[in-house]
């Protein structure tokens, strides 16, 4: 378990002398983890990296568009009376760029990074469905590229990101915008709904021998809390959004008070879901800054379990807050205050990681490299939010602020803090092992100091703006109101925050260019995923590795502890462990490359689009959904015997 | 050292049928996943008649017990040929899988007829008021899960009928056991909402 051990690493000179045999099998391997290329090859992939990677490259991609939505907003609100936007425009630009935000880039890129480390982490070759994995991706591409293409044809939604409720109701919202929106919100929820099983099954079931649960790293911890909070949370936003659509196409009466619907329901349900999210966004970055203040301080983390607990106790004070988001709504006051203490309550576990943290980083040794410049940036930026979070979480300041600009501000410096800086910071630590050559360590530099300059100049007024009474969402506002300065600050701020992105993404771009050069492990983390080539090969590891304490790669060098034989080359073959102690008990075999998840999500889709219209689509969908999983879970072997492929 | 750091998988089985296979597990956290939904709905139903003067409004009769009931016993009945084709493809017993699981589409499909027969007597409809709304909701999400129910069942059996299973495969039998078992037990709570609370709230 210690350094001294090192000396007895399974034989050195062993594994030198059956590296021919080791490379037949790697052959083996490679064709039978082999991915189809094409553009009809695309259709079919199903490997986890695969996955992984189009979900990151996509969410960011949809960041950018949403990027450019608020640099639009910004500009109109440069200076006062500015006719730059119409106020139509302006209310479809910031519904779309919150709910592209949140939607569409945030809880993806989580996944998608899930996706892509999590089964490198754990030492597995692919995740537990690697079909549903693709369909997964396919029905969120298709509700982004749908929303996207609703709006560019005339029918953006502009009610806002949480569709309020009488307002996103047909009398007061006609158009189609808004059925756009609450259908396709739905859909994508199905996709973080999959990818939600998917990983608790995947992090339960195929950890590498040894890993047992006391050992698992924390990136993996703070996956698996999301993904048990998405099982919770995003169910009754489908709820919700479902009888927002059945309210607007076949006149329901959820939210409609006329036959006794309830308003207020409608932002139970959202937030329900809404509050946990923001936490669904913030633990797997909570997961990514614990990777990488490890592997820059180059030692392990101070208060591993209190790590752990503190983590899942935010997932389950998560779900006490929601209420603090309708503090102005005329709830009853002992319920305000039960959501008063909570909303105060989740500091307490939140501090404890900040402070492992500090713990960790205090009298190391530090490389300052990008990474861990993110994460000090993470640091200033969501301990300021998470101080106008305890604010706003008693009711007579939060009654005073409630729709102003203070609360833009906490709620950026809550989510940029909390998602975008560590995100950015996963993209220069992951990006060599992705990807396999290094991102450019000045361009890295440059790219947080703007973003880190522009985000404070851009966000901070906006808390005076608040105070100064100015209300959020406002397409434009007198000369003599006093926000004029302070707001085109604000716009300046946010051209700075994106010239940072420009920097990222152009070397992101550039990268592509040049040859693969990347080391296995550059910045000498812990985690298996660095003890695989860069980028890691098909079959993700040659041998599965054995696992014998908490820091894999650190208990015996650069070497993992010992591996696994006899899981068959020839077929997609991964071994399955136990939940708590991660011991060998069974082998499962995974499906190969398939158009089968494509099309299922093409006809959940043809579902979901012709309910708009009209209702028979239900049944259209479900029928042909139906024969698109026939199709994907018709068994390999109908004809052989059960004996002919235990043993094949 | 050297041996203990090896592991052989060489001989650990490649199809069970339990707990060690990821796809048992997969069933549950759809399981997990839908029963956040029916709950959802419950409290949804709950929320929008509790504040009510009258529940169902006036003017909507209070739903009948007699065919709502006997409904819910013929769907409960259902889940026991399940288990007895799930028990007996362990044993590798052909024909009660085969008769266990055609027997429990034809109960899924007699609760369907009684629900529609049940529910075109209805004096009310989905746009008529919230109780209206949130009982068809209700009725029909879960009717709509007896429908894929079925469907999949279907599949499961011609497999079964061209003899695909045995004691050493039977996987799919027993996670589609699984989930009809839960399609069966989460109507309980739901039919204990829709016919007894309008009487509680009263």
């Amino acid at each position: 378990m210690t350094a001294s051990t090192e000396t007895d690493r399974p034989g050195v000179g062993e594994q030198a002398s059956v590296r021919p045999a080791m490379s037949r099998k790697a052959e083996e391997l490679d064709r039978t983890w082999y991915s189809p290329s094409g553009f009809f090859g695309w259709f079919t992939q199903v490997n986890h990296r695969m996955i992984g990677k189009r979900f990151i490259i996509t969410s960011f991609i949809f960041f950018l568009m949403a990027g450019i939505e608020s640099l639009l907003l910004r500009t109109q609100l440069a200076v006062p009376e500015n006719s730059f936007l119409t106020p139509d425009h302006f209310n479809q630009l910031f519904t779309m760029h919150g709910s592209t935000m949140m939607f569409f880039f945030a809880v993806p890129m989580m996944e998608g990074l899930g996706i892509y480390v999590v089964p490198l982490m754990i030492g597995t070759r692919d995740m537990a469905f690697p079909r549903l994995n693709a369909f997964g991706y396919y029905v969120y591409l298709i509700a982004g590229v749908t929303l996207y293409a609703a709006g560019f044809l005339g029918h953006a939604p502009d009610g806002g990101w949480f569709a309020y409720v009488p307002l996103t109701l047909t009398q007061y919202s006609p158009g189609l915008g808004l059925d756009f929106w609450a259908t396709m919100i739905t859909f994508i929820e199905i996709s973080a709904l999959v990818a939600a099983v998917e990983l608790i099954v995947t992090i339960f079931k195929q950890r590498a021998p040894g890993m047992s649960l006391n050992r698992m790293p924390l990136f993996v911890w703070a996956m698996l809390v999301t993904m048990f909070m998405i099982v919770f949370a995003m169910p009754p936003l489908m709820v919700g959004s479902v009888m927002l659509a059945l309210d607007r196409t076949v006149s329901t009466h959820f939210f409609m008070t006329s036959g006794g619907g309830e308003p207020l329901l409608w932002q139970h349900l959202f937030w329900f879901f809404g509050h946990p999210e923001v936490y669904i966004i913030l633990v797997p970055a909570l997961g990514v800054i614990s990777s990488i203040v490890v592997t820059f301080a180059r030692r392990p983390i101070f208060g591993y379990t209190a790590m752990v607990l503190s983590v899942v106790a935010i997932g389950f004070v998560a779900f006490g807050l929601w209420v603090h988001h309708m503090f102005t709504t005329g709830l009853p006051t002992l319920g305000v205050s039960f959501f008063t203490a909570a909303s105060v309550m989740i500091a307490v576990p939140s501090g404890v990681q900040i402070f492992c943290w500090i713990a960790t980083l205090w009298g190391a040794k530090l490389r300052f490299a990008t990474p861990l410049l993110f994460v000090l940036g993470f640091f200033f930026i969501f301990v300021l939010g998470g101080l106008t979070g305890v604010m706003v979480a008693s009711v007579p300041f939060d009654t005073q602020v409630h729709d102003t600009y203070f609360l833009v501000a906490h709620f950026h410096y809550v989510l940029i803090g909390g998602a975008v800086f560590p995100v950015f910071g996963a993209i220069y630590y992951w990006f060599p092992k992705v990807f396999g050559c290094m991102l450019n360590e000045t361009a890295g530099k440059w790219s947080f100091v703007l973003m880190f300059v522009g985000f404070n100049m851009s966000f901070f007024p906006m808390h005076q703006l608040g105070l100064q009474g100015m209300p959020r969402r406002v397409y434009t506002y007198l000369s003599e109101s006093g926000w004029f300065e302070l707001s085109l600050l604000a716009t300046i701020g946010a051209y700075v925050f994106a010239l940072g992105v420009l920097v990222t993404a152009v070397d992101a771009l550039l990268s592509f260019l040049r040859k693969p050069d990347a080391p296995d492990n550059p910045w000498g983390g812990d985690t298996l995923e660095w003890a695989t080539s860069s980028p890691p090969p098909n079959y993700n590891f040659e041998d599965i590795p054995v696992v014998r304490g908490r820091w894999a790669l650190w208990e015996r060098g650069e070497e993992p502890a010992g591996t696994v034989v006899g899981l068959r080359s020839g077929r997609r073959e991964v071994l399955v462990t136990t939940l708590l102690d991660a011991e060998p008990h069974a082998v499962a075999i995974l499906p190969g490359p398939t158009i089968w998840p494509f099309l299922s999500a093409v006809a959940v889709a043809a579902g979901f689009l012709g309910f708009i219209r009209h209702p028979i689509w239900f049944p259209i969908g479900l029928l042909l959904t139906f024969v698109g999983f026939v199709g994907w879970l018709w068994p390999r072997a109908v004809g052989g015997s059960a004996e002919e492929e235990q043993a094949r | 050292m050297n041996a203990e750091t090896r592991f052989d998988a060489g001989e650990l089985p490649r199809l069970p049928a339990d707990y060690r296979a990821p796809l048992w597990w997969g069933i549950v956290g759809l399981i997990l996943v839908e029963s956040v939904v029916f709950a959802t709905l419950i409290t949804s139903y709950f929320y929008l008649g509790i504040d009510q003067p009258e529940w169902p409004p006036a003017g909507t009769k209070t739903p009948d017990l007699v065919k709502p009931t006997l409904g819910t016993l013929v769907l409960m009945a259902s889940s026991l040929p399940m288990h007895w084709a799930d028990r007996g493809i362990t044993r590798g017993d052909q024909t009660a899988l085969r008769w266990g699981l055609l027997l429990s589409i034809a109960l899924a499909v007699t609760f369907l007829v009684l629900k529609y027969i049940e529910y075109s007597e209805m004096g009310y409809r989905w746009y008529t008021h919230s109780y209206g709304s949130i009982s068809w909701a209700i009725i029909g999400f879960h009717s709509t899960h007896v429908v894929a129910l079925i469907l999949k069942t279907v599949v499961v059996s011609a497999l079964a009928w061209i003899g695909y299973f045995s004691e050493r495969r039977s996987l799919a039998v027993k996670v589609n056991g699984i989930y009809w078992h839960f399609v069966v037990a989460v109507w309980i709570p739901l039919y204990a909402t829709l016919y007894w609370m309008p009487r509680v709230l009263k």
